[in-house]
């Protein structure tokens, strides 16, 4: 026998599609989707690549399949929407070779801007869904999924949640499946989805739908679990362990295959017990269906529609649904109000660490530049974001991906003059800020966009992408020059040291000054890459008065001492405080007085 | 719940709290358990508080829990703060001179807790205090305090020795595996048999 694995939810996806024939893995890193792709990687036999977002990724998984290798694609739930254009058409289109698409969502925004239930796209886009509730499961579906996807001629979905790409548990590895390859054929009026050959296949789709529900009723990943108490409970995912963990005695239908949702286990359910739950994590996406079969369900009236549960929350929210008498009801049942998660407990008085910037990330220099220029600075998705808490309060906005450029340009034509600014991370840009930044162009809006040029993607733990050329499995291809990219767009670009304050303030006042469109890159390679102390910075008692100003930059290492200011072991030695410093109190060891001559 | 033994380990991110319930884990499942375990990564992680919980049994099915069985805190004030995880009862095991000094603090619009030792006396919580740094210096590296107090809490769990060997060799890369097999001794050595009871 082979040694049992430990792997987490996201390593057991990727090892469970190469042991399933899967020969291409792509993506765009999003907690908590970022492990497969980075596992898949180091797997030999496979090729695995970051693309520019995920809606490029999309595309590219689908290139893949149809030259007859079986695919494996990853994005976080959000990034699904990026790729809503060309995942609901590939519905119809279906694939060759099998093809998996894994959305991880976030219940809770633990990572994340927003709380979608993903679950909505697999009904949306008519295709068959998948929720493995821990790591041997996540590890067995692949198999499934992929030969299902072949046999049904359609994309699947592998939704994933937190708590199981992150969650980690025993695996035990099967022996790997020996695939006969797929050739490509031609077949104009399956890939090209021109009206006339869509309306064909959407009626396919259709009829595929009810192939898959047959199916669904038939799969032994649709199991209905005896119990011995009078009550059942209709669960996916990782929430049915929550309620096996609550409710040993229930009798369970565990859904593997979620959707379409096999309504014969569902009726067979209420032919044994009086009372069913549907426990499930954010939308009450199985309870509707099993509403609209006109069975009485306990769901969202008693489980939370919002955040995250677990086996304590879905003790005490059912406990007093199954143990009491049903109601007797009129028809028809009308679905109660949802309820929502409890606020959040009442802090016991300790010291929170919420998230900060590192102490030397030089987004800390762009902002200490930035509040000086009356702009409104339109922000976006990264470690940057972090710059809207206090005490910089530096970003106005974060919408989604790429949003800080395109919202600026709106708001500066609104208004008629150079009113905001952009600030954009370098993954993020080249993951959806260069199409509004050619659109800002072409509309003549005016505008500042920074690009904070970090040399990685650093919030989802240091990826590569097109601006580095660095690959998921270290190698490194051809690098693309953002300040070349913008000035063949036609924009004025210049790239400045981010660690270089006083420069880099100049720059920024300099091109606040110019009419039209600019583009300055912020560039430093983040600190946590770097982890080479610049120097040790003194304070000089005499000279601080405890005006603020450097504590007003937010970094970790600097805190007040009495009538002074302390400086932490954290300290990288990057020097922003002392270039902010306008009393010259602070400088490097050994370079004393340096900061004096430069105070004015 | 059900004969199902929880343990999280808490710190500040960077503090090698990730690897220390990777060996856990790996210990456990060398016993023949049943192991689940969970974690959050991404932003949350940014300088904040680091929280990872591994739970094992004959069956477990939750890989997330409210209570633990056993804190391991990889800092003082995570494990004050890691007592509310325990309730009235288990066992904390705290690098007590260990402080990272949240934002809050330095600024002086809050006190860092040194209440620690009253509130688990307090709440019948048996603590089980190191000077984890000292221990993790001698044994080679100050990085090796999370196995330091790995050592000291496997006085507390159910696994045999060969287990934790298991645990660490599957674990720990193999160039730092001596000292931190030293660190995980040292911890081990460092609490006395009447410390840790019946």
């Amino acid at each position: 026998m082979e040694r049992t694995l430990f792997y987490s939810g996201n390593e057991a996806i990727a090892h469970g599609a190469v042991r399933a024939g899967a020969g291409f893995a792509c993506g765009y890193p999003g907690t908590p989707s970022t492990e497969i792709l980075e596992t898949a990687a180091g797997i030999p036999g496979v090729h695995a690549e970051w693309c520019i977002n995920e809606k490029v990724a999309m595309e590219t998984a689908v290139g893949a399949s149809l030259a007859g290798v079986r695919t494996i694609v990853t994005m976080k739930h959000v990034g699904l929407n990026v790729a809503a254009d060309p995942f609901m058409t590939l519905s119809l289109t279906g694939v060759n070779a099998g093809l998996v698409i894994v959305s991880a969502d976030d219940p809770g925004m633990h990572s994340s801007q927003n709380e979608q239930d993903n679950r909505n796209y697999a009904k949306f886009a008519r295709i068959p869904m998948f929720e493995p509730s821990d790591s041997q499961e996540a590890y067995d579906v692949l198999a499934e999924a992929f030969a299902l996807s072949e046999e049904f001629d359609t994309p699947v979905l592998l939704r994933s949640t937190t708590r199981l790409s992150h969650g980690r548990g025993c695996v035990i590895p099967r022996v790997p499946i020996v695939l006969e390859p797929r050739d490509y054929e031609r077949d104009i009026s399956k890939y090209v989805m021109v009206p006339q050959y869509a309306r064909v296949r959407n009626r396919l789709v259709l009829e595929r739908l009810q192939r898959l529900r047959a199916r669904s009723e038939s799969s032994p990943l649709n199991v209905l679990e005896a119990g011995t108490a009078d009550f059942g409970i209709i669960a996916s995912g990782v929430a049915y362990t929550y309620a096996r963990e609550a409710f040993p005695k229930a009798w369970f239908l565990k859904l593997g295959m979620s959707h379409p949702l096999t309504y014969g286990k569902v009726v067979r359910l209420y032919q044994q017990v009086s009372r069913v739950a549907v426990v499930e994590e954010l939308d009450p996406f199985l309870e509707e269906q099993v509403r609209g079969l006109g069975l009485p369900v306990i769901g969202k009236q008693a489980i939370p529609a919002d955040g995250e549960i677990d086996q304590d929350i879905v003790f005490r929210a059912l406990e007093p649904f199954l143990t009491r008498k049903p109601a007797r009801r009129r028809r028809p049942l009308m679905p109660p109000a949802p309820r929502l998660s409890a606020p959040p407990e009442a802090d016991p008085g300790l010291p929170v660490r919420p998230p900060v910037l590192c102490p030397g990330c030089t987004h800390r220099s762009v902002y200490a530049s930035l509040r000086r220029q009356k702009l409104t600075p339109m922000g976006d998705i990264g470690c940057y974001t972090l710059g809207a808490l206090p005490p910089l309060l530096a970003l106005d906005s974060c919408l989604c991906m790429g949003a800080s450029i395109g919202m600026m340009a709106g708001f500066n034509k609104a208004l008629g003059r150079k009113a905001a600014a952009a600030v954009i991370g370098d993954s993020t840009f080249f993951h959806s800020g260069i199409t509004p930044l050619i659109d800002a162009h072409y509309n003549e809006a005016e505008g500042l966009v920074l690009v904070l040029d970090n040399r990685t993607t650093a919030m989802t733990g240091h990826q590569g992408h097109p601006g580095t050329g660095l690959r998921p499995d270290h190698s490194r291809g051809p690098a693309v020059d953002i300040q070349k990219l913008c000035e063949g767009i036609g924009v004025r670009c210049a790239t400045v040291d981010a660690g270089d304050h006083p420069a880099l303030d100049a720059a920024i006042k300099a091109e606040v000054a110019k009419p039209g469109l600019g583009v300055i890159v912020a560039l430093a390679p983040c600190v946590l890459m770097v982890r080479e102390k610049a120097g040790e910075i003194v304070v000089d008692d005499e000279r601080c008065n405890l005006c603020g100003v450097c504590l007003d930059i937010g970094c970790p290492a600097l805190a007040p001492a009495g009538e002074t200011i302390t400086v932490t072991d954290v300290c990288t030695g990057c020097g922003l405080c002392i270039d902010v410093c306008r009393r010259g109190a602070l400088s490097y060891a050994g370079a004393s007085g340096a900061g004096a001559e430069d105070a004015g | 719940m059900n004969g199902v033994t929880t343990v999280s380990l808490v710190g500040v991110g960077g503090q090698g709290i990730l690897l220390a319930a990777a060996i856990l884990a790996e210990s456990a499942s060398a016993e023949g358990l049943d192991v689940k375990a969970s974690e959050v990564k991404g932003m949350a992680q940014r300088g904040g508080s680091v929280l990872s919980t591994v739970r094992f049994g004959e069956a477990v099915w939750s890989p997330v829990a409210r209570r633990a069985d056993v804190v391991v805190a990889m800092e003082l004030l995570e494990g004050r703060r890691g007592l509310d995880l325990l309730g009235l009862r288990g066992t904390l095991v705290c690098a007590v001179t260990t402080r990272i000094v949240p934002g809050s603090v330095l600024r002086g619009e809050d006190d860092y807790p040194d209440d620690l030792a009253e509130v688990a006396a307090e709440r019948g919580v048996r603590l089980i205090a190191l000077d984890a740094e000292a221990l993790a210096r001698r044994a080679g590296t100050l990085r090796a305090v999370n196995v330091v107090l790995l050592g000291a809490a496997s006085m507390v769990l159910p696994f045999s020795r060969e287990s934790w060997q298991r645990g660490l060799s599957a674990v720990v890369p193999a160039k730092i595996l001596e000292v931190n097999e030293r660190a995980f001794a040292l911890g081990r050595d460092a609490v006395s048999s009447e410390e840790v009871g019946p």
